[in-house]
């Protein structure tokens, strides 16, 4: 096969050597390729074909990926959309209750309710066995 | 380097446009169905088996295909002629291990000839002259195989790949110098080879 992209390189190289013999046996050489029968060649063929359909997976794979990571995303933003149009129980806007759980998680009554748990608890506890 | 130029001029006339991995593909198909040949015969002189030169043929494709297709295409032509050296470098050392390597095979790139009476005589017509193109071939491939591992792959590289020194380098992880080396010698034995041949 003599349809190569750098054949003008491979003819000058042993012109450039100044020996006729080694363009010969480029020429010999290169009859040899095209002497090839056809069940080597096709073997070739399916050698080629399996290196490059190890290429193919991976290119696939990557747009499963990529595909599942697209319907997750959407999923994400539609439930997204949903919650923010979805009215409150109390018909309270929803910025504002937000609002409000975070003014109570910052007020430090709450906190000493945290650490002081236990207390209320053992409280509670004694006021129900008072009213028994 | 004019082998790797002439590939790239082709692909410049590719359109301008993002190349889609599918033209990559068709782009490292048309590279691997190109080089195949070539890379068929030139593992089978180091083989001395079709069987066995195909099977180093499709490792280099695979190894090629799975490390460097992904490189610009300008940058294919050693990196498969590497990946193809070093399967042929393996199987050498395979063979010597279980002792199968014949001896004339086996002679030495330092075996202490002296390289000035390697130099070909330029005005002679060549130790291919007198044969008919069937019996040079036969002769040919007799003295590409009993050539030394590295001389031939110099010898193939530079010569009929049309891989220049650099990139022969490369292909061959050796330096330029050594490339030149290998190439020298090789003509020197090739021509010796030639010349002995009845």
């Amino acid at each position: 096969m003599n349809n190569r992209p750098n054949e003008p390189s491979r003819l000058n190289e042993p012109a450039r050597l100044g020996e006729a013999w080694v363009e010969r046996a480029v020429a010999l050489l290169d009859e040899s390729t095209d002497a090839l029968d056809a069940a080597t060649l096709s073997r070739l063929n399916r050698a080629r074909q399996a290196a490059l359909a190890q290429r193919r997976p991976a290119l696939s794979r990557w747009m499963i990926g990529a595909g599942f990571a697209g319907a997750a995303l959407a999923l994400l933003l539609a439930f997204g959309i949903g919650q923010r149009h979805t009215p409150s129980p109390a018909g309270a806007p929803v910025a504002i209750e937000q609002v409000g759980d975070a003014d109570a998680l910052a007020s430090d009554d709450n906190l000493d309710l945290y650490e002081n748990l236990d207390f209320y608890a053992w409280l509670d506890a004694q006021q129900q066995d008072g009213n028994g | 380097m004019l082998a790797q130029s002439c590939f790239m001029n082709g692909l410049d006339r590719m359109p301008s446009a993002p190349a889609t991995s599918a033209d990559e593909s068709h782009e490292v198909e048309r590279f691997l169905r190109e080089a195949e040949r070539r890379a068929l015969r030139m593992a089978e002189f180091s083989t001395g088996n079709r069987a066995e030169a195909l099977d180093l043929v499709q490792d280099a494709m695979f190894g090629f295909v799975q490390h460097y297709a992904a490189r610009p295409a300008g940058e294919w032509p050693p990196l498969f002629w590497r990946v193809l050296d070093s399967r042929i470098n393996d199987w050498h050392r395979r063979q010597r291990a279980r002792g199968r390597w014949l001896g004339w095979f086996e002679r030495a790139d330092d075996d202490g000839e002296d390289p000035i009476a390697a130099v070909p005589d330029l005005g002679e017509q060549g130790p291919l002259a007198r044969l008919a193109d069937g019996e040079a071939s036969q002769a040919l491939e007799l003295a590409l195989r009993a050539l030394p591992l590295r001389q031939r792959q110099a010898f193939l590289l530079r010569l009929w790949e049309g891989l220049d020194v650099a990139a022969t380098a490369a292909a061959m992880r050796c330096s330029e110098g050594s490339v030149k080396t290998h190439l020298f010698r090789a003509l020197g034995n090739l021509r010796k080879y030639l010349e002995a041949y009845r």
